[in-house]
């Protein structure tokens, strides 16, 4: 496959790539080293990519199964990193998508769901991915898969009605 | 859609069993209508995930040039070729015994005397080279001072 077809094939997908990484690991550039490091891989294996029917869920696998080994690696090594990108992601989520700060709220409440509710609510709500797609992502059983999602969406609910009922202060 | 079907459809929504098609009305509906303020949540959500799919890498994608590692990888399969040539030539030629330089002397008397010198030569020189390797019995000396060997 040439260059130009490949980027043909895996441009539509690079920015869920990004999303996902970005959700799992939370700082923008560790998703962005990610997304890179990723899309090497699947260059280095664009001879196969060719048999794939789909190609974005081989690269959404990837991803995942990447982001998981890097912050498997990360606890090892060290929490503080991730936490002190904490703050300059979300400053810069902020500029970027000029969201309210509702809308930042929600991105930190699913940022701390329980990992596999994390992704898919990543793949289901924001990336809107049929259920077959995030069971070949995931390889969770399709009554694992609703389970994790009625949770996270329970729960982002939930955090945000005590937020509102009891007037949560912020800085 | 009428505020009690979305209620029907948000209690399937809460238990992860809508299909695309629902979440995406249900999307819609939030979208452009005021709702009552316990659904305020859903507006939220539905709000969020939208906006989050707007986002995108910012850094651009590099990929690794193919070109770069074809040119070094026939530079140096060039750089080879000759490498093996070079050795090839060069090796090859002292090997080569040439007739002109054997039995230059006819004369039968004449190869013995040459003989006997170049033999003569050789032995003096290195009896001359031998001479400086006296000093080495001065390690003998130093030697079987401490250790005796009788």
């Amino acid at each position: 496959m040439k260059q130009q077809a490949f980027l043909e094939k895996i441009n539509p997908v690079k920015d869920k790539i990004y999303r996902l990484a970005l959700r799992l690991l939370i700082s923008k550039e560790a998703a962005e080293d990610a997304t890179q490091e990723i899309i090497f891989k699947l260059w280095a294996r664009k001879d196969k990519l060719k048999d794939y029917t789909n190609v974005e869920a081989f690269a959404m696998t990837t991803t995942k199964n990447y982001c998981l080994d890097e912050l498997k690696a990360k606890k090892n090594n060290n929490l503080r990193i991730i936490h002190q990108n904490y703050e300059n992601n979300s400053r810069s989520l902020q500029r970027e998508l000029e969201v309210k700060d509702e809308l930042y709220w929600i991105d930190r409440i699913v940022n701390d769901l329980p990992k596999q509710q994390k992704i898919v609510f990543q793949l289901r709500d924001i990336e809107q991915l049929e259920f077959d797609e995030i069971l070949e992502i995931t390889k969770m059983k399709p009554t694992a898969i609703r389970v994790a999602l009625s949770r996270a969406r329970k729960k982002i609910r939930e955090s945000l009605t005590n937020k509102h009922n009891y007037g949560h202060k912020r800085s | 859609m009428d505020i009690k079907e979305v209620r029907e459809l948000l209690e399937k929504y809460d238990a992860g069993e809508t299909t695309l098609n629902q979440e995406s009305a249900l999307r819609e509906y939030f979208q452009h209508n005021e709702v009552p303020n316990d659904l305020k949540s859903y507006q939220l959500i539905f709000a969020f995930s939208e906006k989050s799919r707007e986002q995108g890498m910012e850094r651009e994608m590099q990929l690794p040039d193919s070109a770069t590692g074809n040119r070094y990888l026939w530079t140096a399969i060039a750089a080879s070729i000759i490498l093996v040539i070079g050795l090839f030539i060069f090796q090859n030629k002292p090997m080569e015994m040439n007739n002109n330089d054997l039995g230059t002397i006819q004369d039968k008397e004449e190869a013995l005397q040459k003989s006997m010198e170049a033999l003569k030569m050789v032995s003096e020189l290195m009896n001359e080279g031998k001479e400086d390797l006296i000093y080495l019995k001065e390690f003998n000396n130093t030697k079987d001072k401490f250790i005796k060997t009788e």
